[in-house]
C-alpha cells in the first residue's frame, strides 16, 4: 500500500514538485522558529541563581570633580544610603551589573600558569553584595573582612567554571590566573546569570572589591537591597542624600527588576515578530495546500470513480488521499531535515544539540498536523464522490 | 486589448472566489509584513523631523583606537578636539557639537518623579537640524556662551511638567536641583533618532563635564550640514583628512585612530552592526536585509503559483480555443501574467490598508516612545515595486506553462501535466 502511494506520487512529480518544494520550505521555517524557541525556553527555565526583586542600582557620575577626593565621597555617600530606614545592605560593584547589557570576558585559567583557559565574564563586588544578591554557594564561603590581609585576592567561581578548571578535584583554595593577575579560590556558586533570563548559561568569575578599593576606576555603581514596598518616595529621597554630599554629580537610580523588563522587552521583540511571520507563513501554506488538493480532487474524479466502481471502499479513497499527501510531506520533511540536521552536526551557533532535534521533532510533527488538516476535507469529498455520476462526465 | 485582459482577469477572480480569498491573503498579508518593516527602516533613517536633510547631514559620533595586537577601542568623541578641529572645517556649511548620548535627569511634580532624557548641545545643533517649534525659540549663540541656564522641552514633558503646551516659555523647569528657564517648545522627537533624541535640550555649556579636557574621547558627536547633497564626499574627505592629520596618542600602545563622518543610513545601521565604521559600512547588513526580505517573499510566492497552475489548468478549454484561433505563446504569457499583476494590485491595495492599519496599532500602543510611523511617498513606491516583483515572480512560471499547452490536449480537457 505504501510502496503504491510513492508510485503515484513519484509519476506526478512533475506536477508534485512545487508542493514538495513547498513543504520543504515550511520545514526549514518552523525548524528556525522552533530551535530560537526551544532555545530561549531553555534558556528562561534556569534559575538566575540570584535575587534582583528589590535590588536598586546608583550609578554617581562625579562629573568634573579631582580624581582625590572622589571615593571619599562615594563612602559618605555609601554610608548615608545605608543609614536610610528602607536601605537594607549596600555595596560597589563594577557597572556590569545584571541586565545592563554589558559584558566583561576575559579568559580564567588554573594554577599559576593559567592552564586550560576559558571565557569566563568577571564581576567585582564588595563583601555586602551577599545580602544584595543573596548567591547560594555551593562551596566554601563569600568575601569577608579576612580576606583584607590575604596574600592573594579570593575569587568565587562558579560551578561550571570549577569544574572546567579543577576536574574531579575540589576548586577550594586553588590558584587561578585572570590577565596575569593571581586569585586564590574562596568558594563556589551554582551560577550567576546576570545576562538575563533568556542568554545562555556563562562561567562567572567573582572578584572582591575591599572597601579603600580605587580598582573600579572613574565611575561608581552600587547595588542595594530595600526594604518590600520601597518606592518613588525612597527613591527621591536618595537622590537628595546622595545629591547633599555628592555636590554636582550625576545619579542615576534604577531598579534591576526595571532594567530586567526592559531587556525582555527587547529580546522579546524579535521572537515575537518572527512567530507572528511564522505564522503568517503556515497559515499561507495551508490554505495554498488545502485549495491545490481540492482542485486535484476535481481533476481526478474520473480516476477515482473507477476506483469507486470497482469495489474501493469511501474509507479506501480517503486513505489513499491522506496517505499520498503525507507521502508528499514526507519528501519535503526529508529534504529539510537534510537541511536541519547540519547545524548540530556543525555545532552551528554554539547551541547544544538537543535543543535542535527538539526543534526537528517538533517542526515534523507540526508539518504532519498541517498536512493532515488539510487534507481531511479533500479527502472527505473524494470519498463522497459517486461512481455513476463521474464516469458519466467523461 | 488590455482592458479586455483586465475584464477577463475581473471575471476569473470572481468565478472562484475560494481560490481568489486565498491568493489574496497571501498577497495581502506578504505586503503588509514587508512595508511594515520597511515603514521602521524608513522612519529610522529616511528623511523626518527633526532630520529633513539626510542627504545633506553627515554623523560623526566614533572614535576608534586600534591597538597594535589587533583589539580596537570604541568611544565618542571628546569636546574640545572636536570644537578645535571639526568646528573650523571649511567644506561644511554648519558644524555643530552636541553630546552623543542622552542622560536621565530628573524632575519633580508635586510628589511624582518625572524621569526626562537630557541632551546638551550647542546653538548651531538648532540651525543643522529641523525641529519643528509650536512656541517659543532655541537658545542662542549668546546663552550658549554665557553657559546660561535655559532648556528647549518636547510637548510631552510640557505636558507632563506644566500641565499645558501654552505659554510655558519664560517658566522656571527643575531638573536635578537645578533651575532651567524654557526658552522653547518642540515637537517630541522618537527615540529612533538616536543622534538627537531627548526630552530636554540644554546648553552644551551647562555640564558638570570639563570641556576643555583634550582627549580624543569623550561623550560628544558632531554634525556636519554639506552645502549640496553633491558636496558631501569632499566633506567627508576633509573630515577624514583632519583625523589622519592628528598625532596617534600612546603609538606604543596604538597603531592608528579612526572616525569616520556618515550617512544618516549609514551611522544607525552600522550602530546596529556593531561592527567597525566607515563610509560603505551599511552594505553588508543592506543586503542581508535584501536577502531575508526575498527569502521570505519565497514562500507566499510559490504558494501563489502553486495556485495559479491549478487555475490556469481549470482554464484549459479557453486556453485551447485561443490557441486554435492563432494567439501566440507569447501573447498568452502576456495575458496571463497581466491578469496576475492586476491579482497582486488588488492584494497590494488591501495590503496596504493592512499596513496603516498595523502601523497605527503600533502607533497606539507606544511600544516605541513617541513614534508617528506613517504611510509615506517612498513607503508607497516601496509597495508598488513589490506588488510588481512579486506578480511577476508568481506568474511567470504558470504563464509559461499555460503557454505550453498544446491546443487539441487542451481542448479535449486533457490537462495531465
Amino acid at each position: 500500500m505504501i510502496r503504491h502511494l510513492f508510485t503515484l506520487v513519484w509519476n506526478r512529480r512533475r506536477a508534485n514538485f512545487l508542493l514538495i518544494t513547498e513543504m520543504f520550505l515550511a520545514f526549514v521555517v518552523l525548524f528556525v522558529v522552533g530551535s530560537l524557541l526551544a532555545y530561549y525556553q531553555r534558556n528562561y527555565r534556569t534559575p538566575l541563581g540570584f535575587a534582583y526583586a528589590q535590588v536598586w542600582r546608583v550609578d554617581l557620575d562625579p562629573g568634573t570633580q579631582p580624581q582625590a577626593g572622589r571615593l571619599a565621597t562615594v563612602r559618605q555617600v555609601m554610608a548615608r544610603l545605608r543609614a536610610l530606614p528602607g536601605v537594607v545592605s549596600v555595596g560597589r560593584t563594577s557597572s556590569n551589573t545584571p541586565f545592563s547589557g554589558s559584558f566583561n570576558n576575559t579568559d580564567v585559567g588554573a594554577g599559576k600558569e593559567g592552564k586550560g583557559a576559558t571565557r569566563a565574564s568577571g564581576f567585582y563586588v564588595e563583601d555586602d553584595l551577599r545580602e544584595v544578591f543573596q548567591v547560594p554557594l555551593v562551596a566554601g564561603r563569600w568575601f569577608g573582612r579576612r580576606d583584607d590581609g590575604a596574600a592573594l585576592p579570593p575569587a568565587v567561581l562558579t560551578r561550571d567554571l570549577a569544574e572546567q578548571l579543577f576536574p574531579r578535584q575540589s576548586p577550594l583554595g586553588q590558584v587561578v590566573l585572570r590577565s596575569d593577575e593571581q586569585f586564590r579560590v574562596v568558594g563556589v556558586a551554582e551560577r550567576f546569570r546576570s545576562d538575563g533570563d533568556l542568554e545562555a548559561l556563562r562561567p562567572v568569575f567573582l572578584m572582591r572589591v575591599s572597601p579603600q578599593d580605587t580598582a573600579l576606576g572613574e565611575a561608581s555603581t552600587l547595588l542595594l537591597r530595600v526594604r518590600p514596598g520601597a518606592g518613588a518616595l525612597l527613591e527621591r529621597q536618595m537622590r537628595t542624600e546622595t545629591l547633599a554630599i555628592a555636590k554636582g554629580w550625576n545619579v542615576g537610580i534604577t531598579t534591576l527588576a526595571k532594567q530586567r523588563a526592559a531587556q525582555l522587552k527587547e529580546a522579546l521583540t524579535p521572537i515575537g515578530a518572527l512567530v507572528l511571520v511564522c505564522v503568517f507563513l503556515v497559515v499561507n501554506v495551508a490554505l495554498g495546500l488545502f485549495g491545490v488538493l481540492w482542485q486535484a480532487i476535481n481533476q481526478r474524479r474520473a480516476e477515482l470513480g473507477v476506483r469507486r466502481a470497482m469495489g474501493a471502499t469511501a474509507g479506501g479513497i480517503s486513505k489513499q488521499v491522506v496517505g499520498e499527501v503525507l507521502v508528499l510531506t514526507t519528501f519535503g520533511l526529508l529534504l529539510g531535515l537534510l537541511v536541519a540536521v547540519q547545524f548540530p552536526l556543525l555545532g552551528a551557533f554554539d547551541v547544544p544539540a538537543g535543543v535542535y532535534f527538539t526543534a526537528m521533532a517538533a517542526a515534523a510533527a507540526g508539518l504532519y498536523a498541517l498536512a493532515v488538516g488539510c487534507a481531511l476535507y479533500p479527502s472527505q469529498l473524494a470519498a463522497g464522490i459517486q461512481p455513476a455520476v463521474a464516469l458519466r462526465e467523461e | 486589448m488590455l482592458w479586455n485582459y483586465l475584464k477577463i482577469a475581473w471575471k476569473v477572480l470572481l468565478r472562484r472566489k475560494f481560490f481568489t480569498a486565498i491568493s489574496l491573503f497571501g498577497i495581502s498579508f506578504t505586503l503588509m509584513i514587508l512595508l511594515v518593516v520597511y515603514a521602521l527602516f524608513d522612519y529610522t533613517v529616511g528623511p523626518h523631523q527633526p532630520e529633513m536633510r539626510t542627504d545633506r547631514l553627515l554623523f560623526a559620533s566614533r572614535m576608534e583606537y586600534q591597538y597594535k595586537d589587533g583589539g580596537v577601542n570604541r568611544s565618542s568623541l571628546g569636546y574640545a578636539f572636536l570644537d578645535r578641529h571639526a568646528r573650523p572645517l571649511r567644506t561644511p556649511e554648519n558644524v555643530s557639537i552636541s553630546e552623543s548620548n542622552w542622560s536621565e535627569a530628573v524632575a519633580y511634580v508635586g510628589n511624582q518623579t518625572l524621569k526626562l532624557d537630557q541632551k546638551r548641545t550647542d546653538s548651531e545643533f538648532w540651525q543643522v537640524l529641523n525641529f519643528t517649534f509650536v512656541a517659543g525659540r532655541p537658545y542662542n549663540l549668546r546663552e550658549v556662551r554665557d553657559g546660561a541656564h535655559v532648556a528647549v522641552i518636547n510637548e510631552t514633558t510640557s505636558r507632563h511638567y506644566f500641565g499645558t503646551t501654552q505659554g510655558v516659555v519664560g517658566r522656571p523647569l527643575v531638573l536635578d536641583s537645578r533651575a532651567y528657564q524654557v526658552v522653547g517648545v518642540v515637537r517630541d522627537v522618537p527615540l529612533l533618532r538616536f543622534s538627537c533624541y531627548a526630552d530636554v535640550w540644554l546648553p552644551v555649556t551647562t555640564t558638570t563635564d570639563d570641556l576643555r579636557n583634550p582627549d580624543y574621547m569623550g561623550r560628544y558627536q558632531v554634525i556636519l550640514l554639506a552645502r549640496s547633497a553633491a558636496d558631501v564626499p569632499r566633506v567627508q574627505q576633509e573630515y577624514e583628512q583632519m583625523i589622519a592629520h592628528q598625532p596617534v596618542p600612546d603609538p606604543k600602545q596604538f597603531k592608528q585612530i579612526g572616525s569616520h563622518a556618515l550617512l544618516l543610513r549609514t551611522a544607525v545601521l552600522s550602530r546596529f552592526a556593531r561592527g567597525s565604521q566607515g563610509p560603505g559600512s551599511d552594505q553588508p547588513i543592506l543586503r542581508l536585509m535584501l536577502m531575508l526580505a526575498l527569502l521570505f517573499m519565497l514562500l507566499p510566492a510559490l504558494n501563489l503559483v502553486n495556485i495559479n497552475v491549478s487555475r490556469t489548468l481549470e482554464r484549459s478549454s479557453e486556453i485551447g480555443v485561443r490557441k486554435a484561433f492563432g494567439a501566440t505563446a507569447g501573447r498568452l504569457v502576456g495575458q496571463f501574467l497581466v491578469e496576475n499583476i492586476f491579482l497582486t494590485l488588488v492584494g497590494g491595495v488591501l495590503g496596504l490598508a493592512l499596513a496603516a492599519g498595523a502601523l497605527h496599532l503600533l502607533n497606539e500602543s507606544q511600544f516605541l516612545p513617541y513614534s508617528e510611523f506613517g504611510l509615506n511617498g517612498r513607503v508607497f513606491g516601496m509597495a508598488l515595486g513589490i506588488v510588481l516583483f512579486f506578480g511577476v515572480l508568481s506568474g511567470a512560471y504558470p504563464a509559461y506553462k499555460m503557454s505550453k499547452l498544446q491546443a487539441v490536449k487542451a481542448l479535449k480537457g486533457d490537462t495531465a501535466a
